[in-house]
């Protein structure tokens, strides 16, 4: 049969038409008796094999914590979707929430505790794992432990509180490289809540200043839709002719500016100054400056026009027209993002912006306060960067003995001015929790495995909760793939209390129990709970999301409270760029660089994959000399890396944006040796008022390697020196008479 | 919910579609129309078909419950064995009941070799078929089923004797039959490659 080729195999086709037996096709697992089928022992009445059957659960792929639904077909999740129940994400899923099938079934998965012997990891048991971490943490003085944790919330932050608690230590640093920390932070101030809802359906005018509302920013699926509504204004509002209008103005083009009706490239960190323009021409065109302070008003005076064109980069006609947008149509809705807030004035720029809501009188219309959460201790802890910093001083201070590691990867996400690497092995002993066998894993000295999220149990309560609030529900959506090899870090947790305080901790045999029994016991504080015990715990998991009987309560203005000075912008003759390390929707911090499917997803805006590139504008490069696919030089004053060039009109011109989440040199077969690592150039700049790392305040300088590859990307090539469509063959044709079929196929 | 008592059956099947393995190798295609001629599998119990669907008359639906609901039939559960055979005395020294009681207290599934198989990319409905020509046509359920697996009033364990390849679906496919057992109208079997091949 191996002797045969294509073209005998064609003419064979053309004989027997349709009637070619493919009874064989290659595939010997179709003979009769080769592979084995297994039926139930005792099935249950709803299962009948060939028919999927839903569970709903939670996502955890990022922050949002939208509900989703998981078709489970013979005891196998196949395929997620979102939960219609869940007011966060009304049935929707973004491709990130799609792929954590991969996260479940991903080859690189940890199947077995390891444990450092001789220099390197070797399999160990459970048992000696647990025994190990009671001898390592039983005579440690409390200042001695950290753990160090990716975003919390639920009852899972509980029992790591109380663990962290139970051993006398007050080093619990939550750490997420990407939350919008510094916003948080601002909105408190300025609104009294960190996490303010915002009405995007209400909205005539959204201007945002890099907030990637659509791709990567606090909760994208539910910004979406309402982003859809916001886009069908006369449904909306039959007397309004007009759809809602979108400004992006940012640095470097995200999924969100590739929206907009209009995209405002602007230079980085000039934000601020933008703003304030904008505040100073409204209040002259007749904006009311109630809930202004005075000093605010006449602060805001200094930025006019030819200021804002000189320091910004933003033309005095785009800022005339943006006046005009705002001051005609109202209600609008200002939002901060991540671009204009990391920089050493990331705060005052956040300020600044958030005062527009104030003076166009946004606050209580499309800016309200979420409902109050009666048991704070479940809320989102989400994390920032400042955690890092201060457990990454604590390592290098020598303070701790013994430190735990959960949902984080510092070693791959810390930038190189931090050496967290060293500092991290002047801990005694360090415990990884993990999934992988990450960069971070890979410098423990004991690795535990973790159930996937699609085998686990848990509580969420989303830290931006877009109604009332809803705490969603996590349970497996299948058997554990290694029943005996991972399990959930809630169950080691009360484990572990359980060393420490017994008595508290003894009616509850797993954690499973312990979440029906908190959950249960509180069932009053939900709306429409059942009087019953089981019939409570029945609906909460088969609907996946209770609605907590949260109190409404105004928004407050307190303008006062911000800090809106801006630094004048400054250069650097040696190192000339702006850096943008830009969030990839797939990729995140890094962490779902694994999964094969994120990878072959081509970027939203240049398709390429597989890889990194460093995005210049073609101006630039054509000043530079630097074609697509020129292996360029990134390098600031703490590190450089190499990677191809992608010639992009959507970056600002004195700004180049490598985006995150490649260039793992562990983690898994996917994600290993693949592209660069842009976390490990940031320069240690921090937000002044916060403490959070200055993500966007890297300068860099930029030169040709020499090298040159071809860029594979999904978009096809074009003659012209950017990608455009033109020139491009859609669709490939040929005429069939012209075509030598012998050769074509 | 209890996730305990599922069992994880057709595991490689169900990762292989995961992975999306639709390798159509062209070289195969001229490859076995072989397995034509009854092939008799050695199984792990001699499950006697002509003991249960002939000497005793039991509708093939009894067992093989999920045909009428499912693309699949499914294998019958260990408990539908029990169901019956926990209350027949008479042959309970039998030494092919005995495993069956083994299999039972151990709560451990028969590990059955498939027989009747398809590749990957083929969709076969069982619910299409069994709806069709045993529920609407109210035909006996042997005729219904005899088709495509044979007599197995005849037979112990089953046995493959027909090709289940494409041109011997289609050779029937191309026949009118009729839509059911009031009407005259006929139709026949659908011929667009997607019907099975999606």
């Amino acid at each position: 049969m191996s002797n045969i080729n294509r073209r005998d195999f064609l003419k064979v086709l053309g004989w027997s038409g349709a009637t070619v037996a493919v009874a064989g096709c290659g595939n010997t697992s179709v003979e009769s008796g080769a592979e084995t089928v297994m039926s139930y022992v005792q099935p249950e009445d709803f299962v009948v094999p060939g028919i999927g059957v839903y569970y709903a659960s939670t996502c955890t792929q990022c922050e949002a914590s939208c509900g989703v639904t998981g078709r489970v077909r013979e005891g196998r999740i196949l395929k997620l979707e979102g939960n219609p129940e869940s007011a966060i994400n009304q049935g929707r899923l973004c491709g990130l929430g799609q792929a954590a099938v991969q996260h479940h079934y991903n080859p690189d998965r940890l199947k077995e505790p390891m444990l450092r012997q001789g220099g390197s990891l070797q399999a160990t048991t459970w048992d000696k794992a647990m025994a190990l971490l009671a001898e390592k943490t039983g005579n440690l003085k409390g200042e001695q432990f950290a753990l160090l944790s990716g975003g919390l919330s639920g009852h899972l932050k509980v029992l790591v509180q109380n663990y962290v608690d139970s051993l006398g230590s007050k080093n619990l640093y939550v750490y997420d490289a990407l939350t919008p920390a510094v916003n948080r932070a601002v909105s408190q101030k300025l609104y009294g809540t960190a996490t303010p809802r915002f009405h995007l359906d209400k909205a005539q005018v959204i201007v945002s200043f890099g907030a990637d509302f659509l791709d990567t920013w606090v909760s994208p699926v539910h910004f979406a839709s309402q982003y859809a509504q916001f886009r069908k204004a006369q449904q909306r509002m039959p007397s309004e002719k007009a759809r809602g209008t979108l400004v992006q103005i940012e640095p470097r083009m995200t999924l969100t500016g590739a929206n907009a009706d209009r995209w405002i490239p602007i230079i980085p960190g000039t934000e601020g100054i933008l703003a304030l323009g904008l505040a100073n021409a409204l209040l002259k065109s007749g904006a009311a400056a109630k809930n202004l302070p005075a000093a605010v008003v006449s602060a805001v005076q200094a930025y006019d026009k030819a200021r804002i064109n000189k320091e910004t980069g933003v033309s005095g006609e785009v800022f005339d027209k943006l006046v005009t947008l705002l001051s005609e149509r109202s209600p609008s809705l200002v939002l901060s993002g991540p671009s204009a807030e990391g920089h050493a004035h990331g705060a005052q720029n956040a300020a600044a912006i958030m005062l527009l809501n104030v003076v166009l009188g946004n606050v209580g219309r499309t800016i309200t306060a979420p409902a109050k959460l009666p048991f704070p201790q479940l809320a989102a802890a989400e994390g920032n960067s400042a955690a890092l910093t201060a457990f990454n001083d604590g390592l290098a201070q020598g303070r701790f003995k013994t430190v735990f590691i959960y949902d984080a990867n510092p070693v791959y996400t810390a930038p190189e001015f931090m050496k967290l690497r060293d500092n991290l092995q002047k801990a005694e002993f360090k415990v990884a929790f993990a999934h992988y066998l990450d960069e971070t894993a890979l410098e423990a000295d004991l690795v535990l495995p973790l159930d996937s999220a699609l085998e686990d149990w848990g509580t969420h309560i989303a830290a931006y909760q877009s109604g009332g609030i809803e705490l969603t529900m996590q349970q497996p959506l299948m058997e554990k793939l290694y029943p005996n090899g991972t399990r959930s870090l809630g169950d080691v947790m009360l484990d572990l209390l359980k060393q420490r305080r017994a008595d508290e901790y003894k009616g509850f045999a797993d954690y499973y129990t312990y979440l029906k029994i908190a959950l249960t016991r509180n069932k009053g504080a939900f709306s429409d709970a059942p009087a019953d015990d089981e019939a409570f715990w029945n609906q909460a998991l088969s609907h996946g999301v209770l609605r907590v009987k949260g109190q409404e309560q105004p928004i407050s203005v307190n303008a006062a409270a911000l800090d809106i000075t801006q630094p004048a912008p400054t250069g650097d003759d040696q190192f000339p760029f702006h850096l943008v390390p830009a969030v990839r929707s797939g990729f995140r911090d890094g962490r779902h660089a694994n999964l094969p499917w994120l990878q072959e997803t081509p970027d939203s805006l240049t398709t390429l994959v597989w890889d990194s590139w460093v995005e210049i504008h073609p101006k630039t490069a054509e000043r530079m000399g630097i074609k697509e696919g020129d292996i360029l030089e990134i390098a600031s004053k703490n590190g450089s890396i190499k990677t191809q060039a992608y010639l992009f009109p959507g970056v600002q011109p004195d700004t180049v944006a490598v985006p995150l989440g490649q260039g793992h040199e562990a983690l898994g077969r996917y994600a290993k040796g693949v592209g660069v690592n842009p976390f490990k150039l940031l320069d240690p700049v921090f937000d002044q008022s916060t403490g959070e790392l200055a993500m966007h305040a890297t300068r860099v300088k930029v030169s040709k390697t020499g090298a040159h590859v071809k860029v594979v990307k999904e978009e096809g090539w074009s003659p012209l020196p950017i990608n455009t469509q033109q020139g491009r063959k859609l669709v490939a044709t040929i005429a069939a008479d012209k075509a030598n079929l012998s050769k074509e196929v | 919910m209890n996730l305990n008592r599922f069992l994880c059956i057709a595991g490689q099947g169900a990762a292989r579609r995961l992975a999306v393995g639709l390798l159509l190798t062209t070289a195969g295609v001229l490859g076995a129309s072989a397995a034509t001629a009854a092939s008799k599998v050695e199984q792990p119990i001699e499950f006697p078909h002509d003991t249960h669907a002939g000497k005793m008359g039991i509708n093939c639906l009894y067992c093989h419950t999920y045909a009428r609901r499912s693309a699949v039939s499914g294998i019958p559960p260990l408990q539908k064995c029990m169901g019956c055979h926990q209350n027949i005395e008479s042959v309970k020294d039998r030494p092919r009941i005995k495993q069956l009681f083994e299999y039972w207290e151990k709560k451990e599934p028969i590990p059955w070799k498939k027989v009747h198989d398809l590749p990957e990319f083929v969709r076969f409905s069982h619910e299409r078929h069994v709806q069709r020509f045993y529920f609407k046509q109210e035909r006996p359920i042997q005729e219904a089923c005899m088709p495509c697996h044979g007599d197995v009033k005849g037979m112990t364990v089953a046995e493959k004797v027909q090709p289940l390849s494409m041109g011997w679906c289609v050779s029937c496919h191309e026949q009118d039959h009729r839509i059911d057992n009031v009407s005259a109208k006929t139709s026949n079997g659908p011929n667009d490659c997607w019907q099975c091949h999606k």
